[in-house]
């Protein structure tokens, strides 16, 4: 018997050909339980949200009544929605250029073989796991006007006054939640940059020391050309997890003073709690576009794949 | 390149001096855990360590213990009385369950999914994993109305019937974790050689023996990975558990409670955060090879 003909045999497909699709040949059975979830949970839902925000909603009668472009124009105008827009793209953005130069100088700084660095690289893994809540929670304590002891040690090296505390201060306290950020997800580029240094090719610094380029000359000429991939990857991946940021602002100041601290997420978790679902799922979808956009354009000119 | 003395002992200092700035935070917080009340909210000084360190909070959080107890204990009659609401050993129980729940259901729908995704070439491959990464993206929030709607009509998120509530939030993190499984687990398969599952067919295994039997075995590394990083995931995540359930409340839903409006109990907030941190940690260190791995969704390696 040939090869082909075993496979036959054996494959209950050949038994009953029409349920072919059922046997552990086919891909079917391997993929439909994990599709089940994402269509029921994921998809289902991402439709249902569309065809929400299609509707307005009647605050006495509570009934969706359909509109298709009453919320759409609603958050076009709502200077709520720019302003929102606005913050989430500012934090995203100082977010991803802090973290990723101190998570490549961190990376260089403990990328040694020597005695104890293994356990320094360990331990920076720690603020990983944290869960971000209570992350917030950490640096509302260690921020609190009064008795908080990162706040008394800027008021005290004169940085910060008592009479402006950090999180109640319309135009510090993104400073304030973006430090509960940076200190979580620093981390995560130090882990990234470090394996992407440690898979670098030895020969070209070696040909590059010899040809006598200095260590800032070799970082730039040789590190970062080839560390790009790497860099790009973990930009991606950070930026958008930044940018649907939720937990420290609902923790730290649930978008105040005011909405000087409001994301899309939270703004749009905050009409949520109000109770008008159509402008709540229109927000959302506004999120997801702008992620779909924001991240396509990254892909298409770093040239990325993930 | 070998550095000079001066130099080595200069980047030894600040090596050391950037992993304590990041520890600090972790540091005070478990040192406010065992502060007495008036160590904590000291207007006049920072109190370091000149204080008489304490269990009650953590035996209110952990153990129960009523405030009517610590105010005796303490000689003064202030705030007794009212049932403990930090009181956090169902929190505890309800995160456990649900993260152990849910690391199983990802473990088991990715590790099927991998398994094709690796070693079966068919239409809509590319298109399947575009979908699990577009998944993995897509913002809580934006599906978080219509699935509130869905958990009400299917009686799971505001009901007496716990069972249920599980069940709601279990699900939910699965679809959450399943991106990162699934695309974790597919770059540890495709570390395994094909001749391998060739190997075992042409003895007369099918498919599935070759997966259950032969394959499964030589990932057993990375599917542990996985599971360690779901069960964190899960084990941190906030909004979803905050907005989907109104009878159970996770560790991170739990502890946003204890910040009120009439001041925030930072004894029991920082004794229940500490307790939560702690599974994290320990795990996190079993897995510290594979972590790249998982947190760039397979697509870079240590």
């Amino acid at each position: 018997m040939s090869d082909a003909a075993v496979a036959q045999s054996r494959s209950p497909g050949s038994l009953w050909p029409k349920w072919r699709w059922l046997s552990s040949e086919h891909p079917l059975p391997w993929l439909l339980p994990a599709s089940a979830l994402m269509i029921i949970f994921g998809i289902y839902p991402l439709l249902y949200a569309l065809w929400l925000s299609l509707h307005k909603r009647n605050p006495v009668t509570r009934a969706n009544v359909f509109d298709p472009d009453y919320n759409w124009m609603k958050a076009f105008g709502d200077q709520r929605v720019w302003d929102a827009i606005a913050t989430t793209f500012l934090y995203t953005g100082i977010a991803l250029v802090i973290q990723l130069v101190l998570g490549l100088l961190i990376a260089l700084l403990l990328d040694s073989d020597r005695k104890g660095y293994g356990v320094l690289r360990a331990l920076m893994t720690l603020p990983l796991v944290v869960p971000p809540a209570v992350t917030g929670m950490m640096f509302l304590l260690m921020l609190d006007g009064s008795f908080g002891v990162l706040s008394r040690s800027l008021y005290a090296v004169g940085l910060l006054s008592p009479q402006y505390p950090i999180l109640a201060n319309s135009s510090t306290a993104l400073a304030g939640v973006l430090l509960a950020d940076i200190w979580q997800w620093t981390p995560f580029m130090v882990l990234i940059m470090l394996a992407g240094l440690r898979s670098l090719p030895k020969e070209p610094f070696e040909a590059a020391a010899i040809d006598g380029a200095t260590a800032v000359q070799a970082f730039f000429k040789l590190t970062l050309p080839m560390m790009s991939k790497v860099i790009a990857i973990a930009v991606l991946i950070r930026g958008i997890d930044l940018f649907r940021v939720f937990d420290y602002v609902k923790v730290m100041t649930d978008s105040g003073p005011g909405t000087a601290t409001e994301t899309l997420t939270s703004y749009s978790g905050r009409i949520y709690f109000n109770g008008d679902f159509p402008y709540a799922s229109t927000l959302s979808l506004i999120t997801l576009i702008l992620v779909i956009i924001a991240s396509s354009l990254f892909m298409k000119i770093f040239r990325v794949k993930l | 390149m070998e550095q000079s003395l001066p130099k080595r002992i200069l980047r030894d200092i600040t090596a050391v001096t950037v992993v304590a700035i990041f520890m600090f935070p972790l540091f005070w917080w478990a040192l406010t855990s065992i502060k007495p009340m008036y160590a904590i909210f000291n207007k006049d000084e920072v109190v370091v360590f000149d204080f008489v360190p304490t269990l009650i909070n953590y035996a209110v959080v952990l153990l129960g213990w009523s405030r009517a107890e610590i105010a005796i204990e303490s000689g003064s009659t202030f705030g007794v009385g009212g049932t403990s609401s930090y009181d956090s050993r169902q929190t505890i129980i309800d995160s456990i369950i649900v993260a152990v729940g849910s690391t199983g259901l990802t473990i088991i729908l990715a590790v099927l999914a991998a398994y094709a995704l690796s070693r079966m070439r068919f239409r809509g491959r590319e298109g399947f994993l575009n979908w699990v990464l577009g998944q993995r993206f897509l913002p809580p929030i934006a599906i978080i109305v219509p699935l509130v709607g869905m958990y009400k009509v299917a009686g799971m998120r505001d009901t007496d019937n716990l069972f249920l509530g599980y069940i709601g939030l279990i699900v939910i993190h699965a679809l959450m974790n399943l991106p990162i499984a699934v695309l974790l687990l597919k770059s540890f398969f495709d570390d395994v050689p094909k001749d391998v599952d060739e190997a075992a067919m042409i003895d007369g295994a099918t498919r599935w023996q070759t997966f259950l039997k032969v394959v499964l075995p030589m990932v057993r590394g990375g599917v542990a990975a996985a599971a360690v990083l779901c069960f964190i995931f899960s084990w941190t995540e906030f909004l979803l558990s905050l907005f989907l359930t109104t009878i159970i409340r996770t560790v991170p839903v739990k502890i946003t409670t204890f910040v009120t409006s009439t001041g925030s109990e930072w004894g029991f907030i920082s004794a229940l955060g500490t307790a939560a941190i702690l599974p994290g940690f320990i795990f996190i260190l079993l897995v510290q090879r594979h972590l790249v791995r998982g947190l760039t969704l397979g697509s870079l390696k240590e």
